[in-house]
């Protein structure tokens, strides 16, 4: 079918909102009414267990942060007006820059407006047209979308597989020195790890460079909470880190650090970074300030560990068909899209909302839930959340038990 | 036909039958998406099993303007002719 019209491709889009609405709710235009905490909230008038965040530390009402926050309106206002480049580098973004680098004992840091642009920006900076890009195909839509900003050739590799990375750089042959590994360090949809440490020695064995994307691990991953690398030890062998402050930190925002002295470079050159305005002085200061708390606070990492591995244990008692191995992120994989819809309403209905993950957004093709859990979450929300889990989700997936095979 | 275009037929074929249980109607010149009903991602899945078929790298720009078969069988034929 040849379309005539500029806006014909809608139709197809309008039928697949006629089709979500059909069924009750539209998944994607639910309203958090109001907030009691960063783990209850008010949705449909009902009081609900937030179970689909990513607020994995629990800092959105942390007090040290909203002060911070509330101080830096006061003294700098609503807003910076203006780019990074020209009027928008307030003191606090320097300092954040300052204060990521030496959280992550590396020379450079810097900070983007949202988590989107640091990944766009990074990837439009360091790859070019007749460089490589070997992108993992579970990888994030901001990842692909640097990569196509990039004008590289780009190369998908099956997720999480160090053999068909390392095959795809060995076909490359000399053009290998040009490439770029990309992958995150945990995988927000099905909660998996990257294989960093075997990823790391086919870079080193190709000459090729890695970033990786700590969004969903920092906080929550390695020691001191810088993520996935720090938690395998190939931290050196990583040339890039990129991540975001609007998971564990509870802001928004992205970041990029590196010991590669071309970081401060990429100021100049990427587009994503140079326009766009700058984030508003209170978010730079929440974030700040969260980064703090996270250094200061370990045992916010232990909690929200402790949650995940509760939560993990109860489905897996429940005999629920579970994406991976436990991380804050646990996925319930459906083998039919509509259970996975129906689950999800009766989990609002009875207080509990997940989020829900339908094809093409979800990876290999199957529908799931996303529970996320959070160091602010009590052991009693994590039996609540159970508990609905085992009345709704729990006989559906006895009734249609052929398991979703993980790739 | 070519030996590859046979090949990618085989493989297209065989990827259906266990995605959907059924035989697909299918040419040269189907059209992956308007004629077989697949989304990008379940195309771009099927090309890695390529490359890996024929142990060849092929771009996602490069794979935009693959609509078919006959499309596919000339970027593999041109891949291959490269790698040593």
């Amino acid at each position: 079918m040849t379309q005539t019209d500029l806006l014909e491709k809608f139709s197809a889009i309008a039928e697949l909102r006629r089709g979500l609405l059909a069924g009750g709710r539209d998944p994607t235009a639910l309203v958090t009414e109001s907030l009691r905490s960063p783990t209850e909230g008010l949705i449909n008038g009902r009081n609900t267990i937030l179970a689909g965040t990513n607020n994995y530390l629990g800092l959105t009402f942390d007090p040290a942060c909203i002060a911070a926050g509330k101080a830096a309106l006061d003294a700098f206002g609503t807003g910076t007006t203006g780019s990074r480049m020209a009027n928008g580098s307030f003191a606090g973004h320097g300092a954040l820059e300052r204060e990521m680098a030496d959280f992550y004992g590396l020379p450079h840091g810097l900070v983007f407006s949202t988590g989107y642009a640091a990944n766009l920006g990074m990837l439009a900076a360091l790859l070019g047209p007749g460089d490589a890009v070997l992108l993992d195909a579970d990888a994030h839509a901001s990842l692909y979308d640097g990569c196509r900003m990039s004008g590289a050739s780009i190369f998908r590799f099956r997720h999480n597989d160090p053999a068909s990375l390392d095959a795809r750089l060995r076909r490359l042959g000399s053009q290998a020195r040009r490439a770029l590994i990309v992958v995150e360090g945990l995988y927000s949809v099905l909660g998996d790890v990257a294989p960093l440490t075997e990823m790391v020695a086919i870079k080193k064995a190709h000459g090729a460079y890695l970033l990786v994307d700590e969004a969903h691990s920092l906080g929550v991953f390695g020691a001191t909470g810088r993520g996935v690398a720090e938690a395998q030890g190939v931290e050196a062998e990583v040339d890039f880190t990129v991540g975001t402050f609007s998971k564990s930190l509870g802001a928004t925002g992205g970041y990029c650090v590196s010991a590669n002295a071309v970081l401060p470079l990429v100021r100049y050159t990427s587009r994503p970074f140079i326009f766009t305005a700058s984030a508003s002085p209170s978010v730079i200061a929440t974030t700040r300030a969260a980064l703090a708390q996270l250094r200061a606070r370990p045992e916010l990492r232990t909690r929200v560990w402790a949650n995940a591995e509760r939560l993990h244990a109860a489905f897996t008692t429940l005999g629920l068909n579970l994406g991976a191995p436990p991380s804050p992120v646990v996925a319930v994989r459906f083998a039919q899209r509509d259970d996975a819809y129906q689950c999800w309403q009766q989990l609002i209905d009875a207080g509990v909302y997940t989020n829900l993950m339908m094809p093409p957004a979800s990876p290999d093709g199957s529908s799931l839930l996303r529970v996320s859990c959070s160091a602010a979450h009590t052991f009693a929300q994590i039996d609540a959340i159970v508990a609905a889990f085992k009345d709704i989700v729990a006989p559906v997936q006895r009734r249609t038990s052929t398991p979703v095979v993980s790739a | 036909m070519s030996n590859i275009e046979q090949t990618l037929l085989a493989l297209l074929t065989e990827a259906l039958v266990r995605e959907r249980e059924l035989a697909p109607e299918l040419d040269l010149d189907t059209d992956f998406v308007s004629g077989l009903g697949l989304e990008s991602i379940q195309v771009m899945e099927f090309v890695m099993t390529v490359e890996e078929r024929f142990d060849i790298a092929i771009d996602l720009d490069t794979l935009s303007t693959v609509k078919s078969i006959r499309d596919l069988g000339a970027v593999v034929a041109k891949a291959k002719a490269v790698t040593p």
